[in-house]
């Protein structure tokens, strides 16, 4: 009876989306092979938390004694350990997020146990876990299989669907999370958000991204505006940001963040190896460039050859036509 | 200040993995070898420090030893002291929980102040062993710095998050994992690549350290390539406003992604 459960990452109240796209994962290999969908939460809303992890499916949410405001690895990876020593999971997802990445291995390495990052397919056969993952940034995918339990799995955002099934409101079971003795000595003192609450990249369903083909740094607000139209979250290539046109923080590729929404827009990208590696696992991909042999038109579903200083803006405006 | 940098060697992001059919290994004969980028991030923020405040570095790795040339040209060319390569036949397939072990045993042999990873390496995008390393030595660490700066025993680091970042303080010795953004690193000179052969490097293996690496904690099953995407269509239009309307169109109404 495979048991697995799913850290329901929160930052200031806000639950992350992962969380339900990995119950909804969960509850499908629990209907196969038997077992329970529990949510593990650290801190916020607990109600709230409940209510929506039981519409996508899961049996119980575990909440944790104590209070948990602001991430560090110490408290979380002593919460997380402790929940495992003692509700025994025989898997454990934890969004690929900056919290979830930071955790998995904490944990783990408290927990002795397997902990395999960033991970886009789950399955249970023949009585073992088969996890998928991209490797060399997406240009293949591995197999592995975790030989402990528990093991745990961080699951990259937008890999699995969210899906409500109906469920009530799962039953709330707080836990102790170990926190007696534990004084962390890396403190967040503070944490800023970018300016004007843009949508990020890695959990975004529709990133646009910009390349060379922008020709300076000016032009990238026609980038933006092209996001700002389809609520999405704005990119760029390594030229770009090695250009220093715009912050490392946008950078998509293999050196730069993995995306994977159901809308990828690359506008003046040639489709360098380095940077479809970073975006080719995208549900649907337009390219727009004005070079028709460019490598990004081998991967796209949909393009344009033309000019993307004339293309854009009335994509922006054709795009605010439907919408509005 | 003692630094250790713990750096790999990684296939160049510009090559090209040929696999037609799943296959138990991946073949990677023939592929151009180079430091991890984002090791390179670590690497100069050691050298910083030391030209700051003084001190020595230490880089170490786990690899054949074809990983000497990468480690003379990009870690002591650069600045680092001199160079640790753990060799060994028992860490063929080795886990991140095993070469964190390794890396540990390494790291025990002295007592560094700050203890410096890139946040991945680029070939199995995995980003564990930094942090794996700092929970087994029993040390604080921070992930994915984009910014450092040093105090007397403390560090503040800036850590970045999903459209923000944290502004974590934390005190020595630490282990940091660096994120693009935190420095431009230097290209080594040719008189240094010279001089970067004077420097000492340490060949060892686990008996020397006196570590037996665990079993794998993680089996791989295999390796596919990525699923085949279909042929793009082009759209097309009598002018830019008219293409990029049917686009559109296209998109809401057959794709249903907008």
């Amino acid at each position: 009876m495979p048991n697995i459960a799913v850290f329901i990452e929160q930052r200031d109240g806000a639950f992350k989306k992962v969380a339900w796209q990995m119950i909804s994962q969960a509850r499908k290999l629990a209907d196969a092979n038997g077992g329970e969908v529990w949510g593990v939460l650290l801190g916020g809303d607990s109600a709230e938390a409940a209510a929506k992890a039981g519409a996508h499916g899961a049996h119980k949410v575990f909440a944790a004694d104590g209070s948990f405001v602001t991430y560090d690895s110490e408290r979380y990876g002593t919460a997380l350990a402790a929940f495992c020593r003692a509700q025994k999971p025989d898997l454990v997802l934890v969004g690929a997020t900056s919290m979830g990445r930071d955790l998995g291995p904490t944990a783990a390495a408290k927990l002795g146990c397997a902990c395999i990052s960033d991970a886009v397919g789950l399955a249970f056969a023949g009585g073992a876990w088969d996890v998928r993952r991209p490797v060399f940034a997406g240009k293949c995918f591995v197999d592995v299989v975790p030989k402990t339990a528990p093991a745990i799995v961080a699951i990259r955002p937008n890999a699995f669907v969210a899906q409500e099934c109906g469920g009530a409101a799962a039953a709330v079971a707080s836990f102790d999370a170990g926190q007696a003795g534990v004084t962390p000595k890396a403190v967040v003192r503070e944490v800023v958000g970018s300016a004007g609450g843009r949508v990020e990249l890695t959990e975004a369903d529709i990133v646009v991204s910009g390349g060379r083909g922008i020709k300076g740094p000016e032009n990238y607000a026609m980038i933006e505006e092209l996001a700002g139209a389809l609520n999405a979250a704005a990119g760029a290539s390594r030229a770009v940001v090695d250009a220093g046109w715009v912050d490392y923080s946008h950078q998509v590729g293999q050196t730069g963040k993995t995306v994977g929404p159901n809308l990828y827009v690359a506008c003046g990208i040639s489709g360098a190896i380095q940077h479809l590696a970073g975006m080719s696992s995208s549900k649907c991909i337009v390219a727009i460039n004005k070079d028709a042999a460019a490598p990004i038109f081998k991967v796209a579903d949909f393009g344009i050859v033309g000019d993307l200083f004339e293309v854009v803006p009335e994509l922006t405006k054709a795009v605010r036509a439907i919408r509005s | 200040m003692k630094i250790a940098v713990c750096v790999k060697q990684v296939p160049d992001s510009e090559t090209r993995i040929n696999l037609a059919a799943p296959a138990a290994k991946l073949d990677q004969t023939g592929f151009t070898r180079v430091l991890n980028p984002y090791d390179a991030y670590a690497v100069e923020e050691a050298v910083r420090i030391k030209e700051a405040r003084g001190g020595e570095i230490t880089a170490i790795t786990v690899g054949p030893e074809t990983v000497r040339e990468t480690l003379k040209k990009d870690c002591l060319a650069v600045g680092c002291d001199k160079a640790i390569i753990i060799n060994d036949p028992l860490l063929a397939g080795a886990d991140d929980a095993a070469i964190a072990d390794v890396l540990c045993a390494a790291l025990k042999k002295d007592n560094y102040d700050l203890i410096l990873f890139g946040i991945k390496a680029i070939d199995d995008d995995s980003g564990q062993v930094g942090i794996l390393v700092a929970e087994k030595l029993g040390l604080p660490h921070v992930s994915t710095i984009t910014k450092l700066e040093l105090g007397e025993g403390t560090l503040t680091a800036h850590r970045e998050i999903e459209g923000g970042k944290e502004i974590v303080d934390c005190p020595l010795p630490a282990v940091l994992t660096c994120q693009k953004g935190l420095n431009e690193p230097r290209l080594p000179s040719l008189p240094n690549i010279m001089k970067a052969g004077m420097k000492p490097m340490q060949i060892v293996t686990c008996a020397d350290l006196g570590v037996t690496p665990p079993a794998a904690l993680v089996e791989i099953r295999q390796y596919s390539p990525p699923p085949a995407r279909g042929t793009c269509r082009l759209i097309t239009g009598d002018d830019a406003a008219a293409a990029a309307r049917e686009l559109a169109r296209v998109l809401n109404e057959e794709a249903k992604v907008i």
